[in-house]
């Protein structure tokens, strides 16, 4: 059977950044892998800069400032739609993942994302407000 | 009426390097996507390998990708996946090792299906299925229902057909062959719904709570899109996650019990 | 934390863990968002705002639960990627013990810097 064609590890592993041709459901898995590293890289990145409080007012007072700049803010949004988007799929995957509400599956996805979408605004305001 | 289709084809032989061949057939304009694969064939090349039996989707041979996508070409017509432009790709399922262009080794899926003693066909069961009491409008336990006169015994077709398509579709199946994957997992579902007796259901729940069982998969839900018989395997698969989480939970209890009465 | 210790690579825990860290976020992840951003004066404290804070024992207990869910749902996240690339056993095991102690460093670093922080005063 040494004559048969198997396709690369890295190829067949790669798969589930394919979305083409694929249904919601995929679309949700991606998805929730994306804002996964995402929001790791974020927590790491997020955890280091904190490690300026160790140097007292001295360092951290300057960085508040940075912090409140409209660059900073805008990448604050685009955080909130991260997690956003990332724990409302996650509720999705748990229920159904127990086999609840399995039949709604997709319109789960739309509707939770639709909320993701207008939680993601609502905060923004509120983020640009404060 | 014809119509003329350009199939692009995915080739393989031992010891060449895959590659895509373009055949031009002319078919009726009623045929289906595996008519047009065996007139290619038949007028233009006798070494292009593929599978087939049926021709009516009970068999689950004819399995493959058209444009990507995962199909019974038997019962997919040309014209609903072909506009009339260009080529239509027509590709072996993924996650398989191919044999041979369109045709893959499935042995490795059947001891699989083999492990829930899932079979397509279910011989001999002196029952009717349900259906039978639907005219009196109430449900009814099978195994009260006799035979009609000079019936002796029934077959009855599971809804899977064994036909690869899930397989192909999962992602989980991209990254391990280890993985017992969504029709395997989905025949456990269904054998325990009619399991003989207790210790086989937990035979089989124990089966899917495996290293390679229910919890390898990633919820991608293509499984159940790509299934041409409705088959639901995502569905199954969390129906049997939940089984094994109330039997941790009431296997938890258990172990309270017992230290409360031995303390 | 404990399945990630296990010797086996075995899915099942992790799954559950997964969901249930994932659950409790849910609570910790806005509470900590409000307590911290939407509470406080400007969106983020200054340095005597953040000891000021810090200085609630309740405030430093939730945040530290925090820190622990959010790190061991974080870290089994990545262990499942890295399990999708198809590992031995044996990887799979020496990644769920690396995967261990970097959460342990990270909670054990979260406790220092509070420390700190509290010292400074």
């Amino acid at each position: 059977m040494e004559t048969q064609l198997q396709r690369s590890k890295l190829r067949r592993t790669a798969q589930w950044a394919d979305v083409r041709r694929r249904g919601m459901g995929m679309w949700a898995y991606t998805l929730n892998r994306v804002t996964g590293v995402g929001l790791v890289v974020y927590l790491y990145l997020h955890l280091v800069v904190l490690s300026m409080l160790a140097g007292g007012p001295d360092m951290w007072d300057p960085f508040v400032e940075l912090a409140r700049s409209p660059l900073f803010l805008a990448l604050d949004v685009i955080l909130i739609a991260g997690w956003l988007i990332h724990g409302l799929n996650g509720i999705r995957v748990t229920l159904t993942g127990l086999g609840f509400g399995t039949r709604y599956q997709k319109n789960l996805f739309v509707g939770l994302m639709l909320v993701a979408g207008i939680g993601t605004v609502v905060m923004g305001i509120m983020v640009f407000g404060s | 009426m014809t119509l003329e289709v350009a199939l692009k084809v995915f080739r393989y032989k031992a010891g060449q390097p895959a590659r895509y061949d373009t055949f031009r057939v002319r078919v009726p304009d009623t045929a289906n996507v595996l008519d047009a694969v065996e007139a290619a064939w038949a007028q233009h090349d006798r070494s292009l390998t593929f599978r087939h039996a049926c021709h009516h989707a009970s068999c689950g041979s004819c399995a493959v990708r058209i444009d990507g996508r995962e199909k019974l070409p038997c019962i997919t017509s040309v014209r609903d996946v072909w506009n009339g432009h260009g080529e239509l790709r027509i590709e072996p399922l993924r996650n398989f090792p191919i044999v041979s262009d369109l045709v893959v080794d499935v042995s490795g899926f059947f001891r699989k299906m083999s492990a829930s003693q899932m079979i397509i066909t279910r011989s001999a069961e002196a029952y009717l299925p349900v259906a039978a009491s639907a005219a009196e409008g109430r449900p009814q336990d099978a195994r009260s229902v006799t035979l009609p006169e000079g019936v002796a015994r029934v077959n009855r077709f599971e809804n899977c057909i064994e036909c690869g398509i899930c397989i192909s579709a999962c992602p989980t199946m991209a990254t391990s062959d280890k993985f017992m994957g969504p029709a395997a997992l989905a025949g456990i579902y269904r054998a325990r719904l009619e399991a003989p007796n207790k210790a086989e259901s937990a035979r089989l729940l124990e089966l899917a709570d495996g290293e390679q069982g229910v919890w390898r998969c990633h919820s991608g839900w293509e499984c159940t899109e790509a299934c041409p018989q409705g088959v639901d395997p995502a569905g199954a698969i969390m129906l049997l996650r939940r089984d094994l989480v109330k039997h941790r939970i009431k296997r938890l209890f258990n172990v309270r019990r017992t230290r409360a009465l031995v303390a | 934390m404990e399945d990630l210790s296990e010797q086996k690579p075995a899915p099942t825990t992790a799954w559950l863990w997964q969901a249930l860290t994932g659950v409790g976020l849910i609570v910790l992840l806005a509470l900590h968002m409000i307590t911290q951003h939407f509470v406080a004066e400007g969106g983020i404290r200054d340095f005597a705002g953040v000891a000021e804070y810090l200085r609630n024992p309740i405030v430093v207990v939730l945040e530290l639960l925090f820190l622990v869910t959010v790190t061991a749902h974080a870290l089994l996240g990545v262990r499942s990627i890295l399990f999708d690339l198809g590992l031995s056993a044996r990887a799979e095991t020496a990644v769920s013990r690396v995967l261990l102690v970097s959460g342990i460093l990270t909670v054990a670093y979260g406790m220092w810097l509070t420390w700190t922080i509290t010292q400074q005063i």
